[in-house]
């Protein structure tokens, strides 16, 4: 999962003219049916959004943001978020590459690398407050940890600590995953190059590895920022009133008051930020990454970069932050277990049973829904990926941007900018099914662009002109050659839609309805009130299921690998 | 190719199958303030007594009137259901309402219905303090008996309560601080002022707090009885105390919205909830809920925890018309100094 981060993807840009100036009609429909969805389903809320902000009456105006922006507690929260941001993506990076660097660079058993490598998936495929949920009970005046273990006394829960406590455990497992490849791919020889030229390891990790790092390191510290950023379900459960960040703000001005211009305003404040890293990420970092692949795995012999004491400590850094993933996930399975979790610890399956009876509804919804985003978000990316990535048309460029915009946006904006252009006609899909389907596949159903295009560059482009030339038509082409190449692709992709509709929230939280509910939101719903059990519950079922259809998708994944020389 | 053509066809096919099935049944969409245990039972003994199935979902009264307003032009839902009466005050002002009179309208205490039908109660629900026993304790406290009393620096930074912005719990509170406080709003807000230091947080739902208080993470807040007494059932060490000055209850009310696509079973669901039907399974499924309906009477053992506590109503009006103002004030003097 989270391909689309690996940064040892490269774009290949370029491409010939001729398939377009050849007229090719299967071409020109789909490039057509795709600038109609992404005009409906991405730039359509965006002008929307920003009609809000900046038109009232019908005349611009720019004193909706600037009353925004000078609101003292407006401000307060707009930097509270960049510094979380901040905070979130320093630390997730530096653990992340802990963790990665422990698993690459010392001599780790393997199976402890599978332990880790499986308890860090959790955060990973668990809705983004769960560890939250942990976090409430172990922390605090009362918290087990807190005052049970350590004897502190009136220790307060919420604030910017625990928030950023509880991101960082679940965001740097998509650090580590994006640096363990980059340090694999470093060439271990050099290192040992240096070493045997007389330079202590530590000048080696100085002076080799990690400036080869660097890049992946920027890379990942934006990946973190954007995740960060987005991320208003942790705060609205941590944060408390003295740490308020701006996607909550914006949350309950729109929930709270239903003053969805005035969400819409809060939650622009965080466009630039986001726009910004952004491009960053896509357009500079990700492109200065150093890979030093040569005759790949032969001479590569395993490699310490430490002495053995202090490969001891990073193993036992990693055990420790893997523990404590660990127990935040034990607890909530025992939270879904036992009567009233701190109260009466006897077991119960009652919760389950809730969550199958009362919460029947929601898992129903969130099923199908899921099932629907999965195949079409999937197909949405290799088909842009493939068509940015192979084909020449006018627009090229501006359709490769234009399709990742509603990813690059925090959650909060593009649920806002849904709301505001789909709750009244002419296109009024409010209540429906449809505009929490349209969400997933164009938000998230462009993490499979970045994974096509990057699978494609490695494809050389003769195989398919010899059939086109032979006659074939650019459509039989993708069907029959291309199509089976770009399998893995589409099966990663189908991976990240479907954990993403199952847990994501800060975006589909707005488009909710009587008709359609969600799992997530319920979750949120429970926690909210005194329902901790069935919250437990709930989450748990997400995890398994997850799990579940991953192992599904990967055995699906293989059957496609085995027969043809795709790789 | 051919596979993935046959899965996205058995989609659609269950996708069509789950839309059929939920068209055959009558059915009345409805908002609930109520949390779902408590809205959950009741509309099942309705299904089960009329047929009529309750499609809904729960909302916070904040967050269920924004929908409700926001919907206007084409409701969603034929009802709205529980909530303090303070938000549907504010529905009134907004136009969402259809006036109503079930059959029992008239044999109701005035305070319990709005004179032209625009709302009806089905049940009243008072605000308590609630205080974790161990922490009262700890700082050799006793459960607080006024306002006063949680101004103590014992309780510094230890009290949860509601976000006004989200939560019906948080505005009636409010309005019993300025009740108590004969109305001046000046006075209210700088005693909420003096009050902040010891807020630890301000919770999205009204019973947000509870859980907390009830495992000492926080030492005390001020709830409807309803929450306190369901946290004291569920094993919870807490006590629960009402201030000497007195306290605010809140009638919980029903509503038609204006536009329902099923007006009629809309008010069939009215006729039932007010009626004795429905508030006499309070008691059953362990609701602590005053009922509003006079021929039933309360629960011995809530009857009994009320018994010495001074509770005035809120007036609906008086709230209704200046809820929006004094949240922002609220929000601007308090949450946000």
């Amino acid at each position: 999962m989270f391909m689309h981060d690996d940064p040892l993807l490269n774009l290949r840009r370029g491409g010939g003219g001729r398939a377009w100036i050849r007229k090719d009609p299967a071409l020109t429909a789909s490039v057509s049916i795709l600038w109609a969805l992404i005009g409906l389903f991405i730039l359509f809320p965006l002008v929307s959004l920003l009609a809000g902000v900046f038109f009232v009456k019908g005349r611009f105006t720019v004193e909706n943001l600037l009353e925004i922006l000078s609101t003292r507690h407006q401000l307060i929260a707009f930097w509270n978020s960049l510094w979380l941001a901040f905070l979130v993506g320093t630390i997730g990076t530096i653990l992340g590459f802990l963790f990665a660097f422990t698993a690459c660079r010392t001599r780790v058993p393997s199976w402890l690398v599978s332990v880790i490598d499986g308890v860090v998936l959790l955060p990973l495929i668990s809705p983004p407050f769960t560890t939250a949920i942990g976090m409430i009970f172990s922390f605090g005046a009362r918290g087990l940890i807190t005052y049970h273990v350590l004897g502190i006394k009136g220790a307060t829960v919420y604030g910017l600590w625990s928030t950023l406590f509880s991101e960082v455990l679940t965001y740097f497992p998509i650090a580590y995953l994006a640096l363990k490849p980059m340090l694999n791919g470093i060439d271990s020889n050099i290192e040992r190059m240096a070493l045997s030229l007389g330079a202590g390891r530590l000048r080696v990790f100085r002076t080799v590895t990690l400036p080869l790092c660097i890049p992946g390191l920027a890379n990942s510290f934006l990946l973190l920022f954007a995740a960060s950023l987005a991320d208003f379900a942790t705060p609205l459960i941590l944060a408390g009133n003295a740490f308020p960040v701006l996607p909550t703000q914006a949350y309950l001005q729109i929930t709270g008051m239903f003053d969805i211009r005035g969400g819409a305003v809060i939650s622009f404040a965080l466009l630039v930020p986001s726009l910004l890293v952004f491009f960053l990420q896509r357009y500079w970092v990700s492109r200065r990454v150093y890979v030093t692949i040569t005759g790949k795995g032969a001479g590569q012999l395993a490699f310490d970069s430490v002495s053995a004491p202090v490969a001891w400590l990073l193993g036992a850094l990693c055990l420790f932050v893997t523990f404590t993933i660990f127990y935040l996930y034990a607890l909530l399975l025992f939270g879904s277990m036992v009567k009233a979790l701190g109260a009466n610890n006897a077991f119960t399956l009652n919760h389950y049973k809730v969550i199958f009876t009362e919460g029947a509804k929601a898992i129903r919804d969130t099923l199908i829904i899921a099932a629907f985003s999965m195949p079409l978000g999937g197909l949405y990316g290799v088909l842009v990926g493939y068509l940015t990535a192979k084909k020449s048309f006018p627009g090229r460029l501006s359709m490769e941007i234009a399709s990742m915009l509603n990813y690059a946006l925090p959650g909060t904006i593009v649920g806002i900018a849904y709301l505001m252009a789909f709750n009244a006609p002419p296109i009024e899909l409010a209540g429906t099914a449809l505009i929490i389907v349209a969400l997933y596949v164009f938000r998230y159903g462009a993490t499979g662009i970045r994974t096509t295009v990057a699978t494609l560059s490695q494809i050389d482009r003769s195989i398919e002109e010899a059939s086109e030339s032979l006659g074939a038509s650019s459509s039989f082409t993708f069907r029959k050659i291309t199509m089976p190449l770009i399998a893995p692709a589409f099966f990663s992709s189908l991976s990240v839609v479907f954990i993403r509709s199952m847990t994501a929230i800060s975006a589909t939280i707005f488009l909710v309805s009587i008709n359609w509910t969600l799992i997530t939101v319920r979750i949120l719903e429970n926690i909210t009130e005194l329902s901790l059990g069935p919250a437990a519950a709930f989450s748990v079922f997400i995890v398994v299921v997850v799990f579940a259809v991953m192992g599904v998708i990967n055995a699906a994944m293989r059957r496609f690998k085995s027969p043809g020389a795709a790789r | 190719m051919k596979r993935r053509n046959a899965l996205v066809f058995f989609l659609t096919l269950t996708f069509l199958a789950i839309g059929l099935m939920s068209a055959v049944a009558q059915t009345v969409n409805v908002y609930s303030i109520w949390p779902e245990n408590w809205a959950r039972p009741m509309f099942e003994e309705f299904e089960k007594a009329t047929g009529i199935k309750v499609n809904f979902v729960r909302f916070s009264s904040g967050e269920a009137l924004a929908r409700v307003i926001a919907e206007k032009g084409n409701p969603r839902i034929d009802v709205l259901f529980g909530g303090p009466v303070e938000t549907f005050a504010a529905g009134i002002a907004e136009g969402v309402f259809e006036p109503y009179k079930p059959p029992v309208f008239d044999k109701l205490e005035p305070r319990f219905r709005q004179k032209d039908g625009y709302w009806v109660a089905i049940a009243d629900d008072p605000l308590c303090f609630m205080t974790n026993n161990q922490f009262l304790k700890e700082n050799k406290l006793q459960p607080p008996s006024s306002w006063e009393d949680l101004l103590n620096p014992a309780y510094k930074n230890m009290i949860q309560m509601a976000d006004a912005r989200t939560s019906g719990t948080a505005v009636t509170r409010i309005f019993s601080i300025l009740e108590v406080n004969g109305r001046n709003e000046d006075k209210a807000f700088a005693y909420m002022k003096k009050l902040r230091p010891n807020v630890q947080l301000y919770t999205k739902s009204g019973g947000g707090g509870t859980l907390p208080v009830g495992l000492g993470q926080a030492g005390a807040g001020i709830f409807f009885i309803v929450d306190a007494l369901d946290t004291k059932a569920k094993g919870y060490d807490v006590a629960i105390s009402f201030p000497r000055e007195g306290i605010g209850s809140a009638a919980e009310a029903i509503a038609l919205i204006k536009g329902a696509k099923n007006p009629g079973l809309g008010k069939k669901l009215i006729d039932w909830a007010t009626s004795a039907e429905m508030q006499k399974y309070f008691a059953k499924y362990k609701i602590n809920f005053l009922p509003a309906n006079p021929d039933v009477t309360p629960e011995a053992s809530l009857a009994a925890v009320l018994k010495n506590a001074k509770l005035f109503p809120i007036d609906a009006d008086y709230a209704g018309a200046n809820r929006e103002r004094i949240v922002n004030r609220w929000v601007a003097e308090i949450l946000n100094p």
